[in-house]
């Protein structure tokens, strides 16, 4: 602090184009000098009580006797503040991110240090079971919105000073912070670099979500349609990454934290995985993949045989769903085309409308696209059942679901217009696609191609933990990475 | 998709012995019909042990440089880099249309009886594109799902023709001349077409081992060996004079009231075809430039369509660019005489001493 206090001080009110909240607290040290002071802080994101107790009842009831300013600052450090998180900081741009923060920043008059006494205590949602990852024998922590509170999260789960957290900043507008959070002895230095270059690059005004970042943190040649970047709300899961060499990133105000490098075997593993007994794991896991398999593939390639080759079908089925499908004004393409559009639109439908009004979208929606559609002859029962049956299977891999949702409608269209040989021809480009992406340097589809047989004990089946825990897999050892050491 | 990782040669290997199985796949009955089955198990053997033979320069190049012979070439005798990029150019847009002409063919007989074949090469060469383009290493990635959908296929394909082995109505006696020797052991050298490709595109790939190549042609024989078992006693007589005998295989086949493999055998054949193809687009763009781009690989599509039409629609043309002598005669001088004559003819001190700077670098 070059300035004196009174002229940071209007600097800081004219930044903040004299903003309501910003609170400032400006006084007079007990000292034969009559030194001023002032504590700055955002009304609403400091607990009073406690920067009472730690900064202004201490402060001003203390003598500093003949000392000028800088010695009353470092008297206040050493023996005044009674604050176990003080920063002592020197500019306004790192006093503007600390009080934004919910930090209190006190100023003496005639120091240059600053000082950030850690006295947040704005009101966040508590730590509860996340929604969307829900588990049967695991834990019911989720991540929430404060940074702090989501790195505790971590870090009393891994009690490990391997565990380092480096602390970054992105969007220029939003000055959103965020950590990076790595077990310094598993990651690779290479991934390192390249994370912080990316997120160096990111030229993002607003940073609001976590969301936000995924696409800068993604290679640019490889495709877009699987997301080589992963997404968790659960802290265990995001430990059990770490320890794979993994990077997570915590955005505050997002309780859902990026994981990197993502590969496309983590979409089928879950944490129950790891708490079931293994044979059981394994059951799930090769359901999980059927279901994707079905998901993406059963509405194309019902297109495909009921317009193309309807001779594969067995001669029950073929009679019923011929039947049936005559009895329908649409073509068959058009018809399952039709239904899973409508479909995605009473999803969209129930998960933005009130809960309240939920109960009655879904009986609309069973009753009217269903029984009533189907009575009517507008569209065909077989139909139906293959569309949601795709559906249902959909949301068993629900991180996939963008992906399964826009490969479906491909494989329809596909199927309707050149049958069979089209889907086989899909999928070749496909295969090759999700084949030369990269995740950060990492092939996505490790363990499968490049095939190694070493990391294959938890990709179809999950070994026991006796065999799992002899070599802990870590991503840059897989085959043919750009990140290997 | 360039990189400068080095993948494995196994996983190439893999994806080579897929594209040898793919011939038999595609099998338009040019075995003479004198032999016995036990006849052609021993053409067979010799068809494969030839392509061995014919694999024999590419591996010594590979052995002692680490580098495809296209980079061995350029560097050895830079003026006969045109010459030699012509020549091998030429050579993989036979060796595609070889076998982009009977699928198209297979397709239109067997599937879609209306469709024009022109249209699903199109097509094909489209998606051929996309993947020559991301290069070698992300095919030979797509070979082993390929290699787990043949296996599957396979497996359906023997395990539904079981029910209806019938070993009455041929024998394994031994049969047949030296002419139907000839014949046939050079219908099964037609898999050497590999060698070629080995190379011409194995530059960057790492931990090469003989006995790789030697599994994958092990691996080759066996599979026809197989395919011929269950097309003699499993389909007999109905087999002979019939085209595409593997198709007709892959109909018979079934489970109690369920069939439909042939929906595996489409598959697995256009995936066959479309890795094939991609390879070929590869190698013929490595024969002209180090890098794949699109703008070479969009040329050589467009010739490779061209080629397609012409011998759709004139039979003369067809019959040279399918005729399996003359691909026979071809792939040997690609695989076996031209680099023979750069492992044994270049030996100047100059080009050697380039060539053991770009092996070092």
């Amino acid at each position: 602090m070059n300035n004196s206090l009174s002229e940071i001080l209007s600097e800081l009110k004219a930044d903040f184009r004299n903003s309501a909240d910003l609170t400032i607290r400006d006084f007079t040290l007990k000292s034969k000098n009559n030194i001023k002071a002032a504590l700055i802080t955002i009304e609403g994101m400091c607990d009073k009580e406690q920067l009472a107790q730690s900064a202004i009842n201490p402060i001003m009831s203390y003598d500093f006797g003949a000392l000028d300013g800088e010695e009353a600052a470092d008297k206040a450090l050493s023996s005044v503040l009674a604050s176990s998180d003080v920063t002592v900081f020197y500019t306004k741009a790192e006093l503007i991110t600390f009080i934004t923060s919910g930090f209190a920043a006190l100023l003496i008059d005639g120091a240059e240090k600053m000082f950030a006494i850690g006295v947040q205590g704005y009101s966040f949602r508590g730590v509860a079971e996340p929604e969307s990852e829900v588990v049967q024998r695991g834990s019911r922590e989720g991540f929430t919105e404060p940074l702090r509170v989501n790195m505790s999260l971590i870090r009393r789960r891994v009690k490990n000073p391997d565990l380092v957290f480096e602390q970054a900043t992105v969007g220029s507008g939003s000055r959103t912070q965020l950590m990076l959070c790595y077990l310094q002895s598993r990651v690779s230095q290479k991934l390192l670099i390249k994370l912080r270059k990316r997120l160096k690059e990111c030229d993002l005004d607003t940073v609001l979500a976590s969301g936000y970042l995924s696409e800068y943190l993604e290679d640019k040649s490889s495709s877009r349609l699987f997301s080589g970047v992963g997404i968790s709300e659960r802290p265990d899961t995001v430990c059990g990454k770490l320890t794979e060499g993994r990077i997570a990133i915590i955005v505050d105000g997002s309780p859902a934290v990026i994981i990197v490098p993502r590969l496309f075997v983590e979409e089928f593993q879950g944490v129950d995985d790891y708490s079931n007994r293994t044979y059981y794991a394994a059951f799930i896991r090769v359901t999980k993949y059927l279901s994707f398999f079905l998901a993406v593939y059963l509405p194309g390639l019902y297109v495909a045989l009921a317009q193309f080759h309807p001779e594969y079908f067995p001669t029950t089925i073929l009679i019923k769903t011929s039947e049936s499908l005559a009895q329908t004004p649409l073509p068959v393409t058009l018809e399952v085309l039709a239904i899973t559009f409508v479909y995605e639109i009473m999803k969209e439908a129930g998960l933005r409308i009130p809960k309240s009004l939920g109960h009655a979208v879904s009986i609309v929606g069973a009753l009217v696209i269903g029984e009533s559609a189907v009575n009517a002859g507008i569209i065909s029962s077989s139909t139906l059942m293959v569309v949601a049956t795709a559906a249902i299977c959909g949301y068993v891999t629900s991180p996939l679901y963008p992906p399964v949702t826009m490969l479906r409608f491909i494989y329809i269209i596909i199927g309707g217009i050149f049958g069979l040989w089209g889907i086989v021809l899909a999928t070749a480009v496909m295969i090759i696609s999700m084949c030369s992406k990269t995740s950060l340097g990492v092939p996505y589809m490790s363990s499968l191609a490049p095939f190694s047989l070493r990391t294959m004990r938890d990709v179809f089946v999950r070994a026991d933990w006796k065999t799992l825990s002899k070599r802990i897999i870590r991503v840059q050892r897989f085959a043919e990475t750009e990140v290997d050491e | 998709m360039s990189s400068k990782l080095r993948f494995s040669s196994k996983r190439f290997l893999l994806t080579l012995m897929l594209c040898a199985c793919s011939v038999i796949l595609l099998q338009n009955y040019d075995l003479s019909p004198n032999a016995s089955f036990t006849f052609n198990l021993i053409c067979v053997a010799s068809g494969l042990a030839i392509c061995f033979v014919l694999f024999i320069p590419a591996i010594i190049i590979k052995s002692r440089t680490n580098l495809d012979f296209l980079t061995v070439a350029a560097v050895k005798t830079p003026r006969l880099k045109i010459p030699i990029a012509v020549f091998y150019s030429v050579y993989f847009i036979f060796t595609a249309e070889f076998f982009l002409l009977p699928y198209t063919d297979m397709f239109r007989k067997k599937y879609y009886y209306d469709v024009t074949p022109c249209l699903i090469a199109a097509l094909l060469l489209i998606t051929c594109v996309y993947a020559a383009i991301k290069g070698v290493n992300v095919i030979t990635r797509f070979g082993i799902f390929l290699f787990a959908f043949a296996m599957l296929t396979n497996i359906l394909m023997f395990g539904g023709s079981l029910g209806q082995m019938d070993f009455s109505l041929n024998t394994f006696e031994l049969t047949g001349g030296f002419p139907d020797y000839i014949r046939n052991t050079l219908y099964f050298v037609t898999p050497a077409f590999i060698a070629v490709l080995f190379a011409c595109l194995s530059g960057k790939t790492k931990n090469f081992r003989i006995r790789q190549t030697v599994f994958a042609l092990i691996f080759t024989g066996v599979k026809y060996a197989l395919v011929l078992f269950f097309i003699w006693f499993a389909l007999g007589a109905y087999a002979q004079r019939q085209e595409y005998q593997t198709f007709l295989l892959s109909r018979a086949a079934h489970f109690s009231s369920f069939g439909g493999i042939e929906s595996f055998y489409l598959a697995l054949a256009t995936m066959s075809v479309f890795m094939i193809i991609s390879l070929m687009l590869c190698a013929v763009t490595k024969s002209v430039k180090r890098e794949s781009d699109l703008k070479t690989v969009i040329i050589f599509v467009v010739i490779l369509f061209a080629a397609h039409a012409c011998g759709t629609y004139l039979n003369s043309v067809k019959e040279i660019l399918t005729n399996t002598t003359v691909f026979v005669i071809f792939t040997a001088i690609a695989a076996a005489v031209i680099p023979s004559a750069y492992i044994f003819a270049g030996r100047k001190s100059n080009a050697r001493k380039a060539l053991h700077n770009i092996t070092m670098s």
